[in-house]
């Protein structure tokens, strides 16, 4: 069986490639078998072949003076290192943290943004996408920039670039019927998808070349993992049929292990693009050129460039923008990942930039506190570099050797840290996908390094060395040599070196500042989540949801859920039920456009169809005019309810009741309708957003299929759960129903809250604690440094205490400078902050006045301990040993 | 001519092995082959340390076949017994049972 070797195995095999032949390469991929057990195997073979040709003993004398000095700096540097355990481990430890994190974070960008797709050769495979102007018409289902029916056909067809350009929607949410039916993501896509990415299906024959053909059987291909899941992986399965939301559809494959589509979102389930009309019926998304909702991914020819497919999709482009008078495509083309549409893309690099950015201030910290160690420690090694100077050493020869040693502490804090993230980081992010609310659709993240992250980590630890390196090795190989071979102390140099500790030591202290205050802000707005009253009434209020289409036609989608709500109504403990299109708080939003009669300019706007026993199951109060009568639930509604401050907006100081507001309700049809009440402003739309527009309309029997029941009771939910799904199961098994707690909405929000908090208030800490660490260490270097100036002063009559107070406003004073402009920075800061603020203000005065005074508290201990420790000494003994 | 022409025991498997195998003689059935029939199990490091020395000494010859997927995109090499390879191991096979003579009694009761 041919494997796709994993990224440990392919560098092993590199590593070997230094020594071994293309033979015994070759022999030990025919007989490697995989597993734990293989992989020792291959360990054991390939370090035999390592073995074949010692490296040769001598150095080569032509080999440049550079390299073999390297070699003898690195040895020099290494046998320092053993001999000052303490010091290395505390070098070592904050780089090997600081470039850990910031490798493990990169390592879940890189699998989003960077990684190439699951399939073979992916290195050929281009996502296409759209931008387009002057066009006024064009529904979207996923984003604008992607692709209709007839426009994929227009490229796929006149592509000479492309071997193959095959297309996919992105997942909905189907119901597979059966035995037990259940719900399943569907991917809808072209009948050359699997072709196009060069993969077999596990079992099964898959997509035939007109699986698209509407007058067709219905074909469908089901993932490895729901075919082991629901189906305990049948070999049998190819042929049967199923439906798919009512439609007949046949089995023909299932996808290769492992493989969930090339997405973000996971599929479960592939359906060739004519089966879209199960999700939605009556619609002609596969002809209509006027919806996006295809992506678009091709595979280059192995003689085109990027640069060649980019010119001929952009005359194709151009070539349908001539049909359509006043359009203008612009076509992208970028190497194909998980995450390839330009909007997703451009959110999440913003995301990133924020997140990698605080990551790489806690590196920065880190940084100045290893700098400031080396800065100590080069004071204290000022006659050794004097004497090497004056025995003949060049400059540029002593800052390589003390740069070499930065980059070796660089180089083993780089290697420990990828190794803890490459361990740590993996189970990390299982744990924190699985810990996201259930309403975020399962996501296909594979963190695993390869050579990126690799490279990101090398790039990284060069960077860091030269960081922490260079200005202590400009500083120490400064000195002039005379003055330093005369002098008896070792102190010399002390002003410039003593500028640069504190300048470190202020900015350390500052991007702590930002880092505490934006947790603190974080932290405020978790406690305000979770003790928010979003206005309405989320306790004691069950949401049943199912998608009744699932049977197939709207008849009886209707009829199930008018039986549905009558026998509910009969449970035990339910006190009341109402419709609506959307619970409060629930993920998504459901938006439509408005206009004033009279006016040309069209607003978003929020639309929720609910039955008039809403208001009151919700606990939200009608403060003017009625809610809806049930003569009222039309399938086109002629009455509206809009919110307090909706009505703000529109009717300024007027009276909305009767006024009209015009709906837009399908392309091109509009319709005016009639405000009959103003509800209360209440957060459902999201936590603290109770201002943007929002409007009732009267829930109609047969438009919304997919509304959800809200069932308020009084008995425990679990019971009225169970009761529920008897209920559905009695009138129609074919109907999956999902019973859940409106208060889980609210879960979201509080998980999200939780999660930035969490790792905000975590690497706040980490800074703290490092930036504790080198405000400690330099003070108490400062004193040592200044024993004999105590010892003067208190043999002259000092007290201890006067001294200490000296020192202490003396290391304290580039501190306090660094709080400063740490607050000035994360008030700057703080406004990036703000979409996950949740009704905190950036400017949150607990946080700017309670983090800062934290950090000083900390400053001064971290003074007064290594100063109180100095002030012990008896002077007498202090000068006798100067 | 057989003083000088020494033989290691491991290359005289590794040469056996070639002769046996014929026409498919290449690392892994070699490996495989000195496993079967010996129980020990080389490396395919020290396999090809000891092939590339008899190449050197002229006792094999070796060419490239087709390379195949399964081996990742890499070529097969073939190992063959040159005439003087025969020779040598034959030599090394008499002098072995020269001194074995008499001593197989003696050594299977193990006094």
């Amino acid at each position: 069986m041919v494997r796709e070797p994993s990224f440990w195995i392919r560098l092993l095999l590199r590593i070997a490639a230094l020594r071994a032949s293309d033979a015994e390469l070759g022999d030990v991929m025919e007989e490697y078998a995989g597993g734990t057990r293989g992989a020792l195997w291959l360990c054991r073979q390939i370090l035999s072949t390592l073995r074949r040709n010692p490296p040769r003993a001598t150095v080569d004398e032509r080999r440049p003076a550079m390299l073999s000095n390297l070699w003898s700096d690195v040895r020099y540097a290494a046998r320092m290192f053993r001999r000052n355990p303490g010091f290395t481990v505390a070098a070592v430890a904050p780089i090997a943290l600081g470039i850990g994190i910031n490798t493990g974070i990169f390592s879940i960008l890189n699998s989003l943004a960077f990684r190439r797709l699951p399939a073979p050769e992916a290195a050929e495979l281009v996502s296409v996408h759209q931008q387009f102007r002057g066009i006024t018409q064009r529904r979207v289902h996923g984003a604008r920039s992607m692709f209709s029916m007839p426009e994929y056909r227009a490229y796929r067809d006149r592509s000479r670039t492309l071997a193959g350009l095959m297309a996919y929607s992105v997942p909905w949410t189907v119901t597979l019927g059966g035995d037990a039916p259940q719900e399943a993501d569907a991917v809808f896509v072209t009948c050359n998808y699997f072709d196009v990415l060069q993969l077999r299906p596990a079992i099964g024959p898959g997509f035939t070349a007109n699986c698209e053909d509407p007058n067709a059987a219905p074909q469908i291909l089901l993932s490895h993992d729901l075919w082991t899941r629901a189906f305990a992986a049948d070999r049998n399965i190819v042929g049967r049929t199923m439906t798919v939301n009512g439609h007949d559809a046949a089995v023909v494959g299932v996808a290769p292990e492992g493989f969930d589509g090339i997405d973000l979102m996971k599929a479960a389930l592939f359906a060739p693009t004519s089966l879209i009309g199960a999700v939605r019926p009556g619609e002609n998304y596969a002809e209509d050129p006027h919806t996006s909702w295809l992506t678009l991914v091709g595979r280059r020819k192995k003689d085109a460039g990027m640069g060649q497919v980019r010119a001929e999709l952009a005359v194709i482009a151009g070539q349908i923008d001539q049909q359509q008078p006043g359009r203008a495509t612009t076509v992208n083309v970028a190497p194909a990942t998980s995450l390839s549409l330009p909007e997703a893309r451009r959110d999440i690099f913003s995301v990133a930039a924020v997140v990698l950015g605080a990551f790489g201030l806690v590196l920065f910290i880190a940084c100045a506190n290893v700098a400031n160690l080396l800065l100590a420690r080069a004071a204290g090694r000022t006659k050794e570099i004097a004497v090497r100077l004056s025995v003949g050493a060049s400059r540029g020869r002593l800052i390589q050797q003390l740069l070499t040693e930065s980059a070796l502490i660089a180089f083993a804090g780089g290697a420990a840290g990828s190794l803890f993230a490459w361990w740590s980081f993996r189970g990390l992010l299982a744990a924190l996908l699985s810990s996201l609310p259930g309403t975020i659709p399962p996501l296909r993240v594979d963190a695993t390094p390869n050579l990126t992250v690799l490279w990101f980590a090398l790039g990284l630890t060069a960077t860091t060395a030269l960081m922490f390196g260079m200005v202590p090795a400009l500083q120490a190989s400064k000195h002039d040599v005379q003055t330093i071979l005369k002098q008896q102390g070792p102190g010399a140099g002390r002003r410039t070196a003593g500028w640069l500790r504190g300048a470190l030591v202020g900015a350390q202290v500052a991007v702590c500042m930002v880092l505490l205050i934006s947790a603190g802000l974080l932290l405020r707005a978790l406690y305000a989540v979770h003790t928010v009253e979003p206005g309405f009434d989320y306790r004691h209020v069950a949401v049943v949801s199912f998608d009744a289409r699932g049977r197939g036609s709207d008849q009886r989608a209707v009829a199930f859920q008018h039986e549905l709500l009558e026998r509910l109504g009969a449970l035990p403990g339910v006190e009341a039920i109402a419709r609506a299109g959307k619970a409060p708080l629930s993920p998504g939003r459901r938006q439509t456009m408005c206009r004033l009669p009279g006016q040309q300019q069209w607003q978003e706007i929020d639309v929720n169809p609910v039955s008039p026993g809403y208001f009151s199951l919700i606990g939200i109060p009608i403060v003017r005019g009625r809610t809806f009568t049930t003569t009222e639930l039309l399938d086109s509604p002629v009455t509206a309810i809009v919110t307090e401050a909706t009505a703000r907006r529109f009717w300024p100081g007027q009276e909305p009741i009767g006024r009209a507001l015009v709906m837009a309700v399908a392309e091109n049809k509009e319709r005016s309708v009639e405000i009959v009440g103003v509800a209360k402003d209440a957060q459902v739309t999201g936590i603290a957003d109770a201002e943007s527009s929002y409007v009732y309309l009267p829930a109609g029997p047969t438009v919304e299929h997919g509304l959800q029941l809200l069932v308020q009771n009084r008995t425990d939910f679990a019971a009225l759960a169970a009761g529920v799904r008897t209920v559905a199961r009695e009138l129609d098994p074919g109907v999956v129903v999902r019973v859940n707690r409106l208060e889980e909405n609210l879960d979201f929000w509080r998980t999200v809250s939780r999660l930035i908090a969490a790792l905000s208030g975590s690497l706040s800490l980490l800074a703290l604690a490092l930036a504790s660490i080198g405000v400690y260490g330099v003070v108490s270097y400062v004193v040592s440094r200044r024993r004999r100036e105590v010892g003067i002063r208190m043999a002259l009559g000092a007290s201890a205490r006067d001294v200490q107070h000296l020192i202490i406003r003396q290391t304290l004073r580039p501190v306090a400078v660094g709080v400063l402009i740490g607050i000035a920075a994360a008030a700057a800061a703080s406004r990036i902050l703000q979409a996950v603020l949740f009704g905190v203000s950036p400017f949150d005065p607990v946080a700017f006045i309670g983090a800062p005074l934290f950090l000083l508290g900390i400053a001064v201990a971290a003074t007064v301990l290594p100063t109180r420790e100095a002030l012990r000494v008896d002077p007498i003994t202090t000068l006798r040993y100067e | 001519m057989a003083g000088r022409a020494h033989l290691g025991e491991f290359e005289q498997l590794v040469l056996l092995a070639v002769l046996r195998l014929g026409e498919e003689a290449y690392g892994v059935p070699i490996r495989e082959e000195i496993e079967g029939r010996t129980g020990r199990a080389p490396t395919v490091g020290a396999l090809y340390r000891t092939l590339d020395r008899l190449e050197a000494k002229g006792y094999v010859t070796s060419w490239f076949g087709e390379p195949t997927a399964e081996r990742g995109g890499r070529s097969k090499r073939y190992f063959k017994v040159r005439p003087i390879g025969l020779r040598t191991l034959r030599a090394s096979r008499d002098a072995l049972a020269a001194m074995w003579e008499g001593l197989d009694a003696k050594v299977v009761r193990g006094s």
